[in-house]
């Protein structure tokens, strides 16, 4: 009986010492990780959740500890999470700024703290404030857009357009690429051109204005995917959806699918996951000695329309 | 007495201190937005320099089409390594080329010469229609956007490139393309598809001249 006892007590001291010696560990485990900080300027929009999340995920691959910051479109925000981080003792950061300017600031907050800064798809107005900036080529995406655009809506004709946020550069490359080539046509007329802000919402509403407004539009090119199907959703609203061909950009999966679907016309695919690990793999090789990296690099985009949309999907080209 | 001096004495001093450190600057409008001009980047002018002063003087290191296009016809991944140039992280390239041909065909889009000794097929389209992208400005190498903190100004580059060949390139060679005549031409080949680009390689023209036969 007393031997039992015995058994019982050794068993349970020794349950007792295996579990606090893994619980050690595994803190001992995370303290002993560094930390790598992604500050993405809005998780309000499927596109910017694929970016931050995968950063997140190769990141954790890489062995790091990784957390998401949302700056929720808000500078403000921004520069609170880049006290944070700062103080937080995060050894890098994987930055999608909110805006061009206001951004960079905060860029140089970290730089000056030796905080290197890796900024993905959107850009700063600087070229020696972050460490790499990663950036989807907006510009000969939209040209491209803009060759289709004229070739499907033809050559004459009123337009409307939805603009981004206006305070990111993304926003006017896009619309300049797209104009490069539309405003070489004098048939063409844009009749409306107001800023949806990267917004599915915001778009739907702005749409349904212009559409009261200019009853008779044959196409509407929009800044980003989530603003194109806002303004779909308008125009299926209006009983129009079958005589304005839609245009978007990004690449996000349901566009993909009403572009398959025959919805919407093309998008621009911007490989938010290439763009993503590529950034954790920079701030990995920073963090392990590498310092010459390139200010600014391009990320070819590619366009999506019916004829190629089985090539794409998840964000990406299909393997 | 006393109290007027003490404030005469601290009026003197804070007009001094005002008149060494101003606190405020009155600008006209008209200074205010010529400062703003100034401050703003000048793409037109930008690439009118470019056009005169650093273009002609890499002309001579374009590569020969007599060398390039035999290569690409035997072996494009070898003519890619060896003679092109890529930005970022694009898997298209770019070839600045030079050469010359006799022209075998016109249209409103295109000129098309033979180039290769004994060839009569086309095999370089020199682009004469509207003229977008970047080719111009990243084919030749000089230009980085690594130099511009706002990829704006980079990409108005293009534009104003395009703009001049538009205007100062092309126009003359749809006068002088006719069937059978000698063009010589240096310019910059995108090639995003190589199925499509590369037969025949389509080049937009920094400059092209007529040959006597």
């Amino acid at each position: 009986m007393k031997t039992d006892w015995l058994k019982q007590m050794f068993a349970a001291w020794l349950a007792t010492a295996a579990m606090l010696f893994t619980q050690t560990s595994i803190a001992q485990d995370a303290a002993a990780k560094p930390k790598i900080a992604v500050v993405i300027s809005t998780m309000n929009n499927p596109w910017f959740v694929v970016l931050g999340e995968t950063a997140k995920a190769r990141a954790i691959e890489l062995g790091y500890d990784a957390t998401i910051f949302d700056s929720q479109n808000d500078t403000a925000k921004e520069a609170a999470h880049f006290e944070n981080l700062i103080a937080g003792g995060f050894k890098a950061v994987l930055f999608n700024p909110t805006d061009a300017n206001g951004s960079i600031a905060n860029v140089e907050k970290a730089k000056a703290a030796g905080v290197p800064v890796f900024c993905i798809d959107r850009e700063i107005n600087s070229t020696n404030a972050a460490t790499s900036q990663m950036l989807s080529d907006s510009y000969s995406g939209c040209v491209k857009l803009g060759q289709l655009f004229v070739k499907t809506v033809g050559k004459d004709g009123e337009y409307a357009e939805l603009l981004g946020i206006v305070g990111d550069n993304n926003t006017w490359n896009r619309s300049k690429g797209f104009h490069s080539v539309v405003d070489r046509y004098p048939g063409l007329k844009m009749v409306a051109q107001q800023s949806g802000e990267f917004d599915r919402a915001k778009g739907l509403e702005v749409m349904e204005s212009i559409l009261q407004a200019h009853p008779d539009i044959k196409g509407v090119f929009c800044g980003n995917d989530s603003m194109a199907m806002g303004a779909y959703q308008a125009l299926v609203t209006a009983g129009k959806d079958k005589d304005v061909k839609v245009f978007g950009f990004d690449g996000a999966d349901d566009v993909v699918k009403s572009i398959a679907e025959g919805k919407i016309v093309a998008t621009g695919m911007q490989f938010p996951k290439k763009m993503a690990q590529q950034s954790a793999e920079f701030a990995d090789q920073y963090i392990k000695g590498k310092r010459d990296f390139a200010q600014k690099i391009a990320v070819p985009v590619e366009v999506v329309t019916k004829e190629n949309v089985s090539k794409y999907g998840d964000y990406g080209k299909k393997p | 007495m006393e109290r007027l001096t003490t404030w005469l004495v601290g009026i003197v001093i804070t007009a001094s201190v005002c008149c060494l450190f101003p606190l405020f600057h009155i600008v006209t409008l008209k200074t205010a937005a010529a400062e703003k001009a100034a401050a703003t980047f000048n793409a037109t002018q930008f690439a009118e320099t470019f056009w005169t002063n650093q273009l002609p003087a890499v002309f001579g290191k374009a590569v020969n089409a007599d060398a390039l296009l035999p290569v690409i016809k035997s072996d494009t991944a070898a003519a890619k390594k060896k003679f092109s140039r890529s930005v970022g992280l694009s898997e298209g390239y770019f070839y600045f080329v030079s050469g010359s041909g006799r022209v075998v065909a016109v249209s409103d889009d295109e000129v098309l010469l033979a180039v290769t000794d004994g060839n009569t097929n086309a095999e370089v389209s020199l682009q004469t229609g509207l003229i977008f992208g970047n080719a111009l400005r990243d084919g030749t190498g000089l230009l980085s956007a690594n130099d511009y903190p706002n990829s704006q100004d980079f990409n108005d580059i293009s534009a104003a490139l395009n703009h001049l060949v538009e205007t100062r390139v092309l126009p003359k060679l749809r006068e002088r393309a006719k069937v059978g005549a000698k063009i010589s031409f240096v310019g910059c080949a995108e090639v995003e598809d190589e199925a499509t680009d590369l037969k025949p390689l389509k080049v937009i023209p920094f400059q092209t001249k007529t040959q006597k036969n």
